[in-house]
């Protein structure tokens, strides 16, 4: 099974008429054999760009083009597509094996070979043994693996992944993506996948999508993103905690951190800097190097790293930071400490109106 | 300790009246059925035998039970697939003026049936359809309430993701109906079914009313023997005929709901 | 570009759906209502000139008034009844602790039972000579008129004892879906056993209680057998008294028929209308 090359052009879908569009001019490209992401918050549109591809809802404009072929108009069931929801969605009057045997028995397979080539689907994804079990007998994570062997069985152009491990408990996602990997790299499908979950996105997709309201944000490599986030929207969507607002000067923004050079020409003007947590380094109060010094106010543990906020006041007011420790690296809540803020690491977004003043909220979760 | 034991002995005894309550009516008919000689003031009958059975078969049991299977039948397969389709459409949310349109297909159970019965005779005789036919469209009618909103409650539980995955998977619309759809509300189906037959197979009102005498169903026969004097036995047996068939449906649509669940 | 072949969109689909059973249910209601209410007022005699009048209406006014009274009265009496063993039944086929599945059981077997069979059930039950009174040892002079009596016993007797059935099932659809974890919640708050009773188990019966017996209630007003089995030739509930004048060789009583049922319809109707509006400000109390 190789993958076709999807081209997704001005979807738009209105659901009635004077509402809000679901989606709006949407473009996407998703080379054959690609991993493309759409991130998202709930009710950003993402299921329904899946949706549209998949010909379940006909879109209001745009078009869908599989390997330079306009789908208008064209069944679901004869876009050579399949798709995996949130939801294993299991026939529950079939077997497993006869679950995954589906695709090929609606084609008018004959029954021996359809689940001769389901068994070897079920082995795939590591349930070898298990086709003969009533679709109902099996765990959550059994169950999207189920899920997954029967969409991939359709031998699809492109597989539709709508956040299909979202309800899977931490351990067993893990379990998933690393399958999901492995099947990329055995069957090289072109996978158009939708998720909530920036880390999720980062570990399976080539390529992402940031969408909100409807409207496409910023599209790039995941790392492109999480560097150089478009707007403050699409920071927060990709977990991004540190926002300062202050002024762009000169190529240098200004705020309670003091002016900063940046790495890239900036036109001046107000500005919020946005730098990931990862990236901060945290010294001693005492460091020549320290960009900002300010008084650690809160410590969270994440498993070896910690995540800690930093206060710090300067010209025109106090802001925070957001850092994560290195592991085993320790500070006290109270204590005074030093920043650093790699030049590279540096990248200012404009103020836009959904930042309801970021300088005062701290305490961001 | 003594006001538990009150608690549980009151518990029992009001079970036992509810039970005597639903059983009672049904013992009297058992022991007729089977009766003889069965006179006053004997507890119990003094002769059992087949007399009863001999007289329902003499007075057209065998045919009126085939009439009332078959007119059950006819308006199951009528009233099933219309509500179905009803309740479908009505669970989608996609009907215009939905509620008005839901009203209107369960009128037939606010109306009182002998009311539409007579309404409808006058003009089936000048239309000069004939009386089998109108007495199976009166019944589709009256069981189209039962069929609609059982399906509709069905098709109001049943996840759309299912189709929807199936037609991704390359089954069309017909055979996602059909290996999909179907097999899911099965159970309702044959619920939905089973009430559909009951209208059919209960009626008196219309078949009396709109058949003018072409139909001779069972409950005609009981109500006729039981309008007669002496023939207890007889109506006895008739009951009971009338009521196996459905209790025996009931118990084979009820284990069907069981397994698929 | 949009799709060429132009399928019908859902709303077009629905509507095709639901055509088929909405046009036989229009058609034969409109046509039944339209021609009995033209029967009545006249316009549409058997012989002679159609002429609007309320002859039909004044000439059974009588009989109408009294069988109004009776058949509300019946459909009341066995309502009542039916709600309160209804009830009953519901709350021990789901009791939280002794659960009756027999019961349960019964109730539902009771259901498919014709009423027509009921009615010759109960005859065999509660006539003059019949089982209750052979158990009873009561001598048939002495034993009260229950079947064709004055108080039409045998009759809210039989519509009782299906309903009840009925209502069981219904209520019992609702508490076993709900009223096991509400009771529990409630328990584990301090509320004994008749405080659940009141204050959850019964507010959560109450829509389905009250549907069920606006159901019963317009059932057993407009039901014909057992009524005609079991009960006295004067006076005559609403749907005998139809049938009879339907019936009758006197072809001017026909009019008179279809009033009676108009009629019953009419009663029937603001039955259904009067529960909607009690069951809806039940439901806005929430």
């Amino acid at each position: 099974m190789s993958g076709g090359a999807l081209r997704l052009a001005g979807l738009t879908r209105v659901h009635g008429t004077g509402s809000a569009p679901a989606l709006d001019g949407f473009d996407l490209e998703v080379p054959a054999g690609s991993c493309v992401a759409i991130l998202g918050p709930s009710g950003s549109g993402k299921s329904t760009v899946l949706r549209l591809t998949a010909g379940l809802d006909e879109p209001t404009a745009g078009s869908v083009h599989l390997d330079g072929v306009d789908l208008a108009g064209v069944l679901p069931e004869r876009r050579g597509m399949a798709m995996v929801f949130q939801r294993p969605l299991l026939f529950p009057h079939l077997s497993v094996r006869d679950n995954v045997a589906f695709a090929d028995r609606v084609r008018g397979v004959p029954r021996r070979t359809a689940r001769r080539r389901a068994e070897e689907f079920l082995e795939l994804v590591q349930l070898g043994g298990y086709g003969g079990r009533p679709a109902r007998a099996l765990s959550g994570g059994q169950e999207q693996r189920v899920a997954l062997a029967r969409a991939l069985a359709a031998e699809p152009r492109v597989l539709l992944l709508d956040e299909p491990f979202s309800a899977l408990d931490a351990r067993l996602r893990e379990e998933m993506h690393e399958l999901l990997a492995d099947l990329r790299m055995r069957l090289d499908p072109t996978i158009l996948l939708v998720t909530h979950d920036h880390a999720e996105a980062d570990t399976l997709a080539d390529r992402v999508a940031v969408l909100d309201g409807g409207r496409l944000l910023q599209a790039g490599p995941m790392r492109a993103l999480y560097a150089r986030p478009a707007s403050l929207t699409v920071s927060r969507l990709l977990g991004g905690r540190t926002e300062v607002a202050g002024v762009v000067r000169d190529g240098r923004h200004e705020s309670p951190l003091g002016s900063l050079d940046l790495p890239a020409p900036v036109p001046d003007g107000p500005a919020v800097l946005v730098v990931r947590h990862e990236a901060v380094q945290v010294t001693t109060a005492a460091d020549p190097a320290a960009d900002a010094v300010g008084s650690a106010v809160r410590v969270r543990p994440r498993g070896l790293r910690a995540l800690v906020t930093v206060e710090v006041t300067g010209d025109g007011g106090t802001t925070t930071v957001d850092a994560e420790l290195g592991p085993g690296h320790d500070v006290a809540a109270g204590g005074t400490v030093g920043l650093r803020l790699p030049a590279g690491d540096r990248w200012v977004v404009p103020v836009d109106d959904a930042a309801d003043d970021p300088v005062a909220d701290g305490a961001r979760a | 300790m003594t006001a538990v034991r009150a608690v549980r002995a009151a518990s029992r005894t009001g079970r036992t009246l509810l039970a005597l309550w639903l059983v009672l009516p049904l013992v009297p008919l058992l022991l007729w059925a089977f009766a003889d000689r069965w006179t006053f003031p004997a507890v119990l009958p003094q002769e059992w035998g087949t007399r009863g059975a001999e007289e329902a078969l003499a007075a057209g049991a065998g045919g009126a039970f085939l009439t009332s299977t078959l007119l059950g039948a006819v308006v199951a397969l009528l009233a099933t697939p219309l509500g179905a389709m009803a309740g479908r459409a009505l669970a989608s949310r996609q009907v215009p003026a939905g509620t008005a349109v839901l009203a209107v297909l369960l009128s037939p159970l606010a109306l009182p049936p002998f009311a539409v019965a007579l309404g409808l005779d006058v003009l089936l005789l000048r239309l000069g359809v004939p009386a089998v036919g109108g007495v199976v469209v009166l019944l589709v009618v009256a069981a189209l309430p039962y069929t609609t909103l059982t399906m509709r409650a069905a098709y109001a539980a049943h996840d759309r993701g299912f189709e929807d995955e199936a037609r991704v998977l390359g089954a069309t619309r017909w055979q996602t109906v059909r290996s999909v759809q179907l097999p899911l509300v099965a159970p309702a189906l044959a619920g939905a079914a089973f009430l559909a037959f009951l209208v059919g197979w209960s009626d008196y009102i219309v078949t009396v009313l709109v058949g003018g005498g072409r139909l001779t169903t069972l409950p005609l026969l009981v109500a006729s023997a039981a309008s007669a004097t002496g023939s207890d036995a007889q109506v006895a047996i008739l009951s009971l005929t009338s009521i196996l068939p459905p209790v025996a449906l009931l118990l084979v649509v009820g284990s069907l709901g069981r397994r698929r669940r | 570009m949009t799709s060429t072949r132009r399928r019908p969109g859902p709303r077009g689909r629905a509507v095709l759906l639901v055509l088929p059973a909405l046009v036989p249910v229009v058609a034969v209601v409109g046509a039944a209502l339209t021609s009995a209410a033209l029967l009545s007022l006249g316009l549409a005699p058997l012989v002679g000139e159609p002429r609007l009048s309320l002859d039909a209406y004044r000439d059974a006014a009588g009989d109408l008034g009294t069988g109004i009274g009776l058949s509300l009265g019946i459909a009341a009496a066995a309502t009542f009844v039916a709600t309160v063993v209804g009830l009953c039944l519901a709350l021990a086929a789901t009791a939280a602790v002794r659960r009756s599945r027999l019961l349960g059981a019964l109730a539902a077997l009771t259901i498919p039972i014709p009423h027509l069979v009921g009615a010759a059930a109960m005859g065999l039950l509660l006539a003059d000579a019949g089982f209750l009174a052979r158990l009873l040892g009561v001598d048939p002079s002495s034993w009260p008129p229950l079947v064709g009596g004055p108080l039409w016993a045998a009759v809210v007797a039989e519509y009782a004892w299906k309903e009840s059935a009925f209502v069981a099932l219904v209520v019992a659809g609702v508490l076993s879906s709900r009223a096991a974890s509400y009771g529990e919640t409630a328990a584990l708050l301090g509320a004994g056993r008749w405080a659940r009773l009141r204050h959850v188990t019964l507010p959560l019966a109450a829509p389905a209680l009250g549907g069920a017996a606006a159901v019963s209630f317009v059932y057993t007003l407009g039901s014909y057998e057992v009524a005609a089995l079991l009960g006295r030739a004067h006076p005559e509930p609403l749907p005998v008294l139809a049938y009879r004048l339907f019936t009758s060789i006197d072809l001017a009583a026909r009019p008179q028929a279809a009033a009676v049922a108009l009629t019953t319809a009419g009663l029937a109707l603001v039955v259904v209308l009067l529960s909607l509006r009690a069951l809806r400000r039940l439901a806005a109390e929430r």
